[in-house]
């Protein structure tokens, strides 16, 4: 998997490259249009994450070019602008996604992972951890082939957690994923532990192990 | 009260007070001088009189008149009145009235007989000038308001009319669409000024607003960018092994306090693009469908907080709006409901024609309903909440000319968006 970042904020670009790394990609990183330019032409990428204000160019003509060259390219466009029409804009040009800064980059994980396997490059149809199997394209998951039955929210959960396998998951950004947004002042860390509990509760009774991780103070990780 | 009006009623006590005084000692005066006219008259008859006695030695013919009568009398008892000055009033038949007169009474002697002589002098002529002048004064008063008013229309007409001119200028003035002030010139020194004076200073603060604006814009976008990458080397840190308890929990402190600057940093941009007027792009919205959307979503959240959502009432309803703010308007309103509410509380979407209301039990605020939709007013119970999202709310209704609007009835908030010309 090779994945492309093209930001021109050197350490934010690099936090990037280092927690993507854990993961099985290769990533290569652009720090301006003209570099970013000439490796999108050079070699094709299986996704492309995008900044939409570089210092030489403006990241949306990286997704014409990518759209008319290499348009199986997956592309996430991320922007300081939370610009609900430059967003349309991305999404409009054949954007895959739209994150704004500052995001969680376990959440920019998931999306990556998403929108590779919505562009199905690899044929991978099934997200494998231990005995618990996740079919993205039916949205089921089985532990043993046994299927279990999980409400939306835990299924996301799950999909998230197994997205970001082995990772530390803070509250924040799990309560982000579940709900978007807007949800400060709801309490939802309170509710994220209850969706851990019943999504544990689940598993166990499958027959499978805890695989879901308390991680003092911080929050949850997913080890297999 | 008009400037003019006011200075005119100024003026108009101080004639009142002048025209009553100047009428009192008038009278007063002609008063003193008529009394002195009529005493001489009086004191001349009687010279006469006692002159004909002395030189003809008879009693002179006595007349009779309206204006003056001599009245003769033989007195017996020898207690002579010498000169006897006074009013007195007589009645006339003819008028069916009383009517005053001067009286001189003296006592002379003829053949050593005394006799009392009574001049009468009428002073009816007096009453009529007292009439007259109050006649005449209230005619000049008169002429003097009218004149008043005259001079106030013109001065209004003309001479203040570059003021007034100014005045509607500066009222519409408004920094946000900033047009220069064309006010008039004005050939009255004061007014040139006040001009002046204004041009400079709504000239400062526009340029200071500018900087300031551009600076808010700059700010928060840049901070962005820091925010992102301390959030992100905050999460990388947090994968590291071996991390103490305590590190742990401080990590965590870190990257929650930055995460709710980051989305308070985003929702304070998107406040600033909606006032800047930048989202033009608009379309013919269907309100109730978007609601229904947002309402599916929320639905979890308030299920979690123990709410019941009374069966929604949606008329269908169509307005012109850009749907990003639209939905950040829908979805504020209903996350305000949630929040402020209570645990086994209600909320009650209802949307006619007219407005959208939404209500939900809770307990009462604590400011006033304007500072509702200010930001940061969030109440001290709700300290995740960034207060932001009522200004939000706010600025939208402000850009499409919708008219928010709260009460508190029986434990029960309601927040109604009234729709105007705006409908579809």
């Amino acid at each position: 998997m090779k994945v492309l970042i093209i930001e021109d904020e050197q350490a934010l670009n690099a936090s990037i490259v280092t927690y993507l790394q854990q993961g099985s990609y290769t990533c290569d990183s652009a720090l301006n249009f003209r570099e970013a330019r000439q490796k999108v032409m050079n070699q094709p990428y299986d996704c492309v994450l995008v900044d939409l204000t570089l210092p030489d160019g403006n990241g949306l003509d990286i997704v014409r070019l990518l759209k008319a060259n290499d348009p199986e390219t997956g592309i996430i466009i991320i922007s300081a602008k939370d610009a609900l029409d430059d967003k349309v804009a991305g999404l409009e040009l054949g954007a895959d996604d739209y994150l704004t800064k500052p995001f969680h980059l376990s959440e920019l994980n998931a999306r990556l992972k998403s929108v590779l396997r919505r562009r199905n490059f690899n044929g991978q149809k099934v997200l494998q951890a231990g005995s618990l199997e996740v079919y993205p394209e039916s949205a089921e998951a089985m532990v043993d082939g046994q299927k279990l039955t999980l409400t939306k929210k835990e299924y996301d959960l799950l999909l998230y957690f197994i997205s970001n396998k082995n990772r530390v998951l803070t509250k924040e950004s799990i309560a982000e994923h579940l709900w978007g947004d807007h949800i400060e002042g709801l309490d939802s860390l309170d509710f994220v532990y209850t969706h851990i509990k019943n999504l544990r509760r689940k598993l166990v009774e499958a027959g499978g192990e805890d695989p879901i991780q308390t991680v003092y103070g911080m929050g949850y990780k997913f080890s297999s | 009260m008009r400037i003019l009006t006011k200075t005119s009623l100024y003026y108009l006590l101080v004639s009142v007070i002048v025209f009553l005084l100047g009428g009192l000692s008038f009278y007063k005066i002609m008063q003193v001088e008529i009394y002195d006219e009529v005493d001489d008259q009086l004191f001349t008859d009687k010279e006469n009189i006692l002159e004909y006695i002395r030189q003809n030695n008879e009693l002179p013919s006595v007349t009779s008149g309206i204006s003056e009568a001599i009245l003769v009398k033989e007195v017996t008892v020898a207690s002579p009145t010498l000169e006897a000055l006074s009013d007195t009033l007589i009645f006339s038949a003819y008028d069916e009235e009383f009517l005053p007169f001067r009286k001189l009474t003296f006592t002379t002697y003829q053949d050593g007989k005394p006799y009392q002589y009574t001049i009468l002098k009428s002073l009816m002529d007096f009453d009529d000038l007292s009439e007259s002048t109050m006649l005449a004064m209230g005619w000049i008063f008169l002429l003097l308001l009218f004149g008043l008013v005259t001079v106030n229309y013109i001065i209004n007409r003309f001479a203040w009319a570059n003021f007034y001119d100014t005045l509607a200028k500066v009222k519409g003035y408004s920094l946000s669409r900033f047009q220069p002030l064309h006010l008039r010139s004005s050939n009255t020194r004061e007014f040139q000024e006040l001009n002046e004076v204004l041009l400079a200073m709504t000239d400062k603060i526009h340029g200071d607003y500018l900087n300031l604006k551009e600076f808010t814009e700059n700010a928060s976008h840049e901070i962005q960018t820091p925010l992102a990458i301390v959030s992100s080397k905050l999460e990388l840190f947090m994968q590291s092994e071996n991390l103490t308890p305590q590190q742990a929990t401080m990590l965590e402190e870190m990257y929650s306090s930055v995460n709710r600057l980051g989305r308070l940093n985003k929702s304070l941009i998107l406040l600033t693009r909606i006032e800047n007027r930048e989202f033009s792009e608009r379309e013919q919205l269907p309100l109730h469908e978007l609601l229904k959307e947002q309402l599916e979503q929320l639905h979890e959240i308030m299920e979690m907080h123990d709410l019941e959502l009374l069966p929604p009432k949606l008329e269908a309803v169509y307005l012109t709006m850009n749907r990003g703010l639209a939905e950040v308007l829908v979805s504020n309103l209903l996350l305000n409901a949630i929040r402020h509410n209570q645990p086994a509380g209600t909320i009650e979407v209802r949307l006619s024609q007219e407005q959208l209301c939404i209500s939900n039990t809770g307990s009462a605020l604590e400011g006033t309903p304007e500072e509702l939709f200010r930001r940061f007013m969030s109440s001290k119970d709700q300290a995740g909440s960034l207060g932001i999202g009522l200004a939000l709310v706010s600025k939208i209704c402000t850009v499409y000319r919708l008219q928010p609007s709260y009460t508190y009835t029986d434990g029960l908030h309601r927040l109604c968006i009234k729709f105007q010309k705006n409908r579809a």
